[in-house]
Order: structure tokens, then C-alpha cells, then sequence
């Protein structure tokens, strides 16, 4: 398993969502997924399935999509696998993510150089491929050790 | 037999021609698709080939035609506006040899010939024209419809397909070259060293709404209601795949690709062919579906004085090809049902239909017109296709509608709110393309 070191320093060695910060303030980790090629849904379909992000909401993540899908697209993919969202934006409205949730840490995961880790970067996003991401703790299950 | 361009006499792109000759003895009779996908999958069954033979021997079954009656074949070679092979990339020759190959191991894979078609197709053992349209369907029909009306072909098959390939559009083969000829490199959507295909739409989009005091915003309700037809295509892309809509939300939420033209104002591109048959007049009353009559074919051939034409230009050149378009079919305006002009790119289909003056409009007021009641329930349809937007790129799918339609074969997209009996369609551009006037009645 990857560590975790989040922007501010603090290593996250758990599977928790939800770090302690220096107030004592229990704060998520916000987490974009791109979907095509991304997710297992997408086309082209990507490495990170459905049940991975999931087990990341169901941790307490702070979770939602950023892509180039229409909005009402997106939400019906979620809906379509029950699986609740906070946010569902296009690729360009990152930064209004960050404005409208305070968390932890911000990340993006997505396929494109140009559409995802570039808007990413610059809405003060950390960024991660997909293939990176799927090797970070938040997608184990509790139970599975260590195997995402 | 070696396939030539249509010569510049077939096509009619002058006013003051006249009724069209051969009005009302042209009809469209069948129809045939492929399945779509949004690329090719590297399998010999799904290549832009094999889903253009599937597309012809689906339009000579739903004319109910013996293969040996079809005696021409008009076609676009062209099959893609930015899916080019990458120089260096090996070709893949299993795939090639599963078929009759040409000369040019591409054929079949990333172009098309006549030639291929015909040596793949053995069961058409009597065709003795062939003809290129190139550009779109657009093309080819008005080819087809003319050498119809001429006696070059009696019975005559209609094909354009698109492949599409791995990667990014626009942004492999000769789009990435370090070195294009001439201003190749710097016009819109050729390469990724130039502007965005839209750009020069975009300009002229923006151009629009300040003369006029219109906005971007104002294109939602077209947007959605082309998306809304789309979905009722089961021929198109968005309902074979990915059946959603596009709400005015979804519109405006858009990034901007070359504002003011966003991401939505660009189609997908897609792997897709289309095929129809047409015949004589005469032929038309024994096949099996009801007969659509071609009641003129007009061109637009614009040219600008610079690299981006500018709003009066497009205006002059669309006012002019609708004048074309009624001129020859010898109707006025108020004759039109519906009509089914391109959209691809989507900031663009106004300027076709205020030209044609589409329901009395004049330039400006078509996006006000889309705050109306444009459904295919309503007194005035607009794009009852969908168009590329409602089904991927395919630059088709509003000539198989107006066809379909006129057959009272559209299904659950069948215009309601008025009686299918003249439509228009054609494209692409507002300054070049090809158009057809299509009818239910001979005359």
C-alpha cells in the first residue's frame, strides 16, 4: 500500500477519510473522478470500479465527478449505482468545488494531460492517474488486506 | 472501372437555373444503417468496410430490390474529418486480407472506394456507374439525384461512412505533421498547431449575437430539443449508447472550447454508415416502401475574402443557396413542413434557416424563434432529426429523417404537429454544401 501524505504534511497511515487537523476538527478528503477513461463505466472504460469509489464513500470521503459528461448525465451514473454524490461539475468548474466544500485535500483523478491534470493544477487540486489512484488506501475495504 | 469525382456540372449552384428538369422523377426508396460506435475496435466485423456493406445490403432489403436491379453506386471516399491514420502505424494486414483489398491497404479501414464496395459486395453483379460525391452524404445525394434524373443510373445506391479511430481528433496524422502545405496548418480544426474547428463559426456566432442582442444562453432550448429528437433515433449514437439528455443545465454548464462556442456546440464523433437507394419515379411505385420525391438539389460554392468568412458573408451565401433551394423545386417557403439544415457545429444551423427564411424568419431571429415551441409536436419542427447533435457526427441523420418522415416512418419522432409533405435538408457549411428538397407527392 502507497502512504498517504496529504499537502499539509500529515501522513495518514489508516484508511480513514476523516483526519484529525491541529484544531481538532475532523475534516474529509475530497476526491473528483473523471469517468471516461477513469472509471469502469466510462468509455473508454478506466481502472477504477464502481465498488472502488464506494468503499470511498462509505469511508466518509468527501466524493463526486468532474467531466466532460453532461451534469445530469453524471448524476444519473451515480444514481444508476446507488451510490451518493456531493458534487457532479464539468471539467472546468473544479474551483468551485474547492470554494463550496472545506476539506482536507483536494484530489482529481483523471486519464487526459490536458483536461484533467492540467484543471486540476491549476483549481489548487493534487492530481493523480488512475492507475496511481487505484493503489491509494482510500478504495480497501477493511477487510481486504491491503488488496484494493 | 475507375471512379471520378462528380464533374462541377452536376451540381446546380447558380440562381436563375430554373426549375430543377428531372423534379419529382427522382425518389428516394430504402433505407439502411450500420450500428454505431464511437471508434473503431480493431475488428475485422466492425470496420468502416463492413459496416458500409451492412448499411447497402440493409437499404437494398428495405427497398425490396434483388441486388442485380441496383446498376449504380455514388459514394463519398472521404470517411473522416479529423481520424487520420498516423504514418508510422502499422496496418493491420489480417483484418485488410479478410476482405477483397484494393491497391491501398487503408481502403475499407480508413477511406473507401467504389472499387472496395463492389469487389466486397459480389452480389452486385450489374452495376455499371459509380461516381464520387466527396465531402458528406450531402454529396452524394445530389450526385445520385442527378445522375438518376439524367439516366447515367436507373437504380442507384447512396453511401457515406465514418470511421473513427483510437485518440483525440484532429490531433494525429497529418494534423500533427511538423510541416503542411500552404495555409493547411492554420485553418480551423485541420491541426493542433491552428485554431479549434468551431473557431470560425465561433466568430461569426459572436459576431451574430452583437449585431442582434442575442446570447449563447439562447441556444439551450435548440440544444435540448435536438438532444430530445436524437434520442428518439434508434439508428443514432446517444440512443444506442448513452441515452441522456441534454438539459439546458448541461448546455450552459459547458466549458468553452471557442467562446462563445462550448464543448456541446461540437458533435462526436462517431463509426457509423448510411446507405439509400434511389430509383426512377417510375421504378419507385413496384419497390416496397413508400417513395420519396427528390424535388431539387441546390449547392452553395461561397468563397471568402479571408481564412474566416466573415457574418455578412455567410448571411449573402446562405440567403442565396435558399433562394437556390426554392427555385428549383418551384415552391415557396410557406410549402415546407419542417426542415432538417446541418448543425455541426450547432452555432451554425441558424444562419441555414434564416436564409431559407424558414417559417417567414430574417437573419436575427432564429434564436428567438428557439424560445418557441420548436418540438416535432409543435406547428414549427426544428431539426426533427436531431441532427449531429441529437446522434453524433455523421452529417446523415437529417436526410434519413426527412426521408423516414415522409415515409411516416419516423416512429416515435414522427412530426405531429403538421403534415410531413415537403422537407428540406443539407449542409455542411453555410458557405459550401449540398441540399435536397424532398417530397411525399411527385408534384
Amino acid at each position: 500500500m502507497r502512504p498517504f501524505r496529504l499537502p499539509s504534511g500529515q501522513v495518514i497511515d489508516e484508511t480513514t477519510a476523516t483526519p484529525i487537523n491541529e484544531r481538532g476538527i475532523y475534516l474529509a478528503i475530497l476526491i473528483s473522478f473523471d469517468i471516461d477513461g477513469t472509471l469502469d463505466v466510462g468509455d473508454p472504460p478506466g481502472v477504477l470500479t464502481m465498488e472502488m469509489v464506494r468503499r470511498a464513500q462509505e469511508k466518509g470521503f468527501l466524493i463526486g465527478s468532474c467531466s466532460d459528461r453532461p451534469i445530469s448525465g453524471q448524476r444519473a451514473i451515480w444514481e444508476q449505482y446507488n451510490i451518493p454524490i456531493h458534487f457532479a461539475v464539468s471539467k472546468h468548474q473544479l474551483p468551485e468545488v474547492k470554494a463550496q466544500f472545506e476539506a482536507e485535500a483536494y484530489w482529481h483523478i483523471g486519464d487526459r494531460e490536458d483536461l484533467d491534470k492540467k484543471y486540476a493544477l491549476e483549481a489548487g487540486f493534487e492530481f493523480l492517474w488512475p492507475d496511481e489512484a487505484a493503489e491509494m488506501p482510500w478504495f480497501v475495504s477493511e477487510d481486504s488486506h491491503g488488496d484494493p | 472501372m475507375t471512379t471520378q469525382n462528380a464533374p462541377a456540372s452536376m451540381y446546380r449552384t447558380t440562381e436563375g437555373l430554373g426549375v430543377w428538369d428531372h423534379k419529382g422523377k427522382v425518389a428516394a426508396v430504402g433505407v439502411g444503417h450500420s450500428p454505431t460506435a464511437r471508434r473503431w475496435d480493431g475488428t475485422t466485423e466492425h470496420t468502416l468496410g463492413a459496416n458500409s456493406i451492412l448499411a447497402l445490403r440493409r437499404a437494398i432489403e428495405d427497398a425490396g430490390v434483388s441486388p442485380d436491379q441496383i446498376d449504380g453506386l455514388v459514394l463519398d471516399p472521404v470517411t473522416t474529418t479529423g481520424a487520420h491514420w498516423e504514418a508510422g502505424n502499422a496496418i493491420p494486414m489480417d483484418v485488410v486480407n479478410a476482405y477483397n483489398p484494393t491497391d491501398d491497404p487503408l481502403d475499407g479501414i480508413a477511406k473507401l472506394s467504389a472499387e472496395w464496395i463492389l469487389k466486397n459486395m459480389p452480389e452486385l453483379t450489374n452495376v455499371k456507374f459509380t461516381m464520387y460525391g466527396p465531402g458528406c452524404m450531402s454529396h452524394a445525394i445530389v450526385v445520385a439525384a442527378q445522375a438518376v434524373g439524367s439516366g447515367q443510373t436507373n437504380t442507384c445506391l447512396v453511401l457515406k461512412g465514418w470511421h473513427n479511430l483510437e485518440g483525440r481528433y484532429n490531433q494525429a496524422g497529418i494534423s500533427a505533421a511538423d510541416e503542411v502545405s500552404g495555409t493547411y496548418a492554420i485553418g480551423p480544426g485541420r491541426t493542433i498547431w491552428g485554431p479549434p474547428g468551431c473557431y470560425g463559426t465561433a466568430l461569426q456566432f459572436a459576431e451574430y449575437c452583437r449585431r442582434y442582442g442575442k446570447t449563447h444562453d439562447m441556444m439551450a432550448p435548440f440544444m435540448a430539443n435536438s438532444r430530445r429528437n436524437g434520442l428518439m433515433f434508434p439508428e443514432g449514437y446517444w440512443a444506442q449508447h448513452r441515452p441522456e439528455e441534454l438539459t439546458p443545465e448541461d448546455y450552459l454548464a459547458a466549458r468553452w472550447i471557442a467562446k462563445p462556442a462550448s464543448l456541446f456546440d461540437n458533435d462526436i464523433p462517431i463509426m457509423v454508415s448510411a446507405a439509400y437507394l434511389f430509383t426512377t419515379a417510375e421504378r419507385a411505385k413496384d419497390m416496397k416502401q413508400k417513395p420519396v420525391y427528390i424535388l431539387n438539389h441546390a449547392s452553395s460554392r461561397g468563397t471568402s475574402r479571408s481564412l474566416t468568412p466573415t457574418l455578412d458573408e455567410v448571411q449573402a451565401e446562405t440567403g442565396s443557396t435558399g433562394r437556390k433551394i426554392l427555385e428549383g423545386a418551384g415552391i415557396s417557403v410557406s410549402d415546407i413542413s419542417f426542415e432538417n439544415m446541418y448543425d455541426g457545429f450547432a452555432l451554425f444551423h441558424q444562419f441555414h434557416i434564416e436564409g431559407l427564411g424558414y417559417r417567414g424568419m430574417k437573419f436575427g431571429d432564429a434564436l428567438d424563434f428557439y424560445q418557441t415551441d420548436i418540438s416535432i409536436e409543435g406547428p414549427n419542427p426544428v431539426l426533427p432529426s436531431g441532427g449531429n447533435i441529437g446522434s453524433g457526427r455523421s452529417r446523415f441523420w437529417m436526410h434519413t429523417d426527412c426521408i423516414q418522415q415522409l415515409q411516416g416512418r419516423a416512429g416515435a419522432r414522427s412530426v405531429t404537429g403538421v403534415k410531413p409533405e415537403i422537407a428540406v435538408s443539407g449542409g455542411p457549411m453555410p458557405m459550401g454544401g449540398n441540399f435536397t428538397v424532398w417530397s411525399a407527392s411527385p408534384d
